[in-house]
């Protein structure tokens, strides 16, 4: 889900920082820029490295030294296919929503959960309504007592910035992951561990 | 000027970068740390409770290397890696199409219970959370049951 990025960009070092060595302050600087935010390649998790650094000028009327740096960052941009492993964030009527700590925007929509199922309102949060899974006899209630709930990436988009919006509307997520639940290992680790008796290998 | 893809990287790696930053389960360390960020450290959490946190360079290249054998797409490698299944039912749904293809799922299972560590425990109702960093430092290791 992670892999590396090379960008070039130009780098405003602030007059406070001139006193550091080049290049702390140039990667100080990079991770203001980029650290924890969504590019059009990914979300930016960490700065990997400089490759170069040029330039140096001051422009008229600006304390600050401008760079052009060349220079890599680790990406989270997991793959069409890719099977992941997340926690339980909240659902409403539309699907699921997964978090991976650094990451919450993963959306499990309503018909990406095996079937057949049925979303009920959760007795426990007024709010939420929770989805449950019918498998034979069986109900298999899907919340925040799963450990962890394996996914499959379908789809990554990025929205664009919405110029308006409504008061309570949630907060805009620039980086949708959209996975789904309906294979076989996938959804709660719980549900596979419950089954493996019933298959024919076992390491 | 953006080379979008200069390289997969697999969790270890990722994980391996930010303990070489000094990152650490150390309950003090978000205020105290300068080399690592609040958001890096997040990564680093969620890693910690992957396959990622018990393998070692050595483990993953090997396996890498010798997965060449089994057909496998390289992004299916890397999904086998991050995720270390132990059966059939968490390798297949990393495949795309296995009933396509002849895979040998015997095989490549073997191989990862051959050369990759064991998951890490961290499940509630286990008492204890073994870990070892990879630099070498003390693991931290209270008495099992």
């Amino acid at each position: 889900m992670f892999c590396l990025s090379e960008l070039e960009d130009t780098v405003r070092v602030p007059p406070s920082d001139l006193n550091l060595p080049l290049e702390v302050a140039i990667k100080k600087a990079l991770q203001k820029l980029f650290l924890d935010k969504v590019l059009s390649i990914g979300l930016c998790v960490s700065i990997y490295g400089i490759k170069s650094i040029e330039g140096g000028f001051v422009l008229p009327g600006d304390g600050a030294a401008t760079y052009k740096v060349v220079f890599r960052i680790v990406v989270f941009r997991p793959f069409v296919g890719e099977v992941i492993a997340a926690k339980f964030k909240e659902s409403d009527s539309n699907g699921l929503r997964l978090t991976l700590g650094f990451f919450e925007d993963v959306y499990v929509p309503a018909p990406l959960i095996p079937t057949p199922n049925r979303c009920e309102p959760d007795p426990y949060n007024r709010n939420q309504m929770r989805w449950v899974w019918k498998y034979g006899d069986d109900e298999f209630i899907i919340d925040d007592s799963c450990q962890q709930i394996k996914f499959r990436v379908e789809n990554i988009s990025y929205p664009p910035v919405p110029t308006e919006r409504a008061e309570d509307a949630k907060p805009f997520a620039p980086m949708v992951v959209t996975g789904t639940i309906d294979d076989d290992g996938l959804g709660p680790v719980s549900w596979w561990e419950a089954c493996a008796p019933i298959s024919d290998d076992e390491d | 000027r953006v080379k979008a893809n200069a390289g997969a990287l697999t969790n270890f790696e990722v994980l391996d970068l930010l303990n070489s930053r000094g990152a650490s389960k150390d309950t003090t360390r978000v205020i105290a740390s300068e080399t690592v960020s609040r958001s890096e450290y997040k990564v680093y959490d969620y890693l910690m409770e992957t396959a990622a946190s018990t393998q070692t360079r050595d483990s993953v290249t090997k396996f890498s290397d010798k997965c060449k054998g089994f057909k496998l797409a390289k992004a299916e490698i890397l999904n086998i890696i991050n995720l270390r299944p132990s059966s059939d039912v968490e390798l297949t749904p990393i495949l795309e199409k296995p009933d396509e293809r002849e895979i040998d799922i015997e095989g490549i299972l073997a191989l990862v219970q051959e050369l990759l560590p064991p998951l890490p425990t961290v499940e509630a109702h286990k008492e204890n959370e073994q870990e070892e960093t990879e630099d070498g430092e003390q693991p931290n290791m209270e008495t099992s049951v």
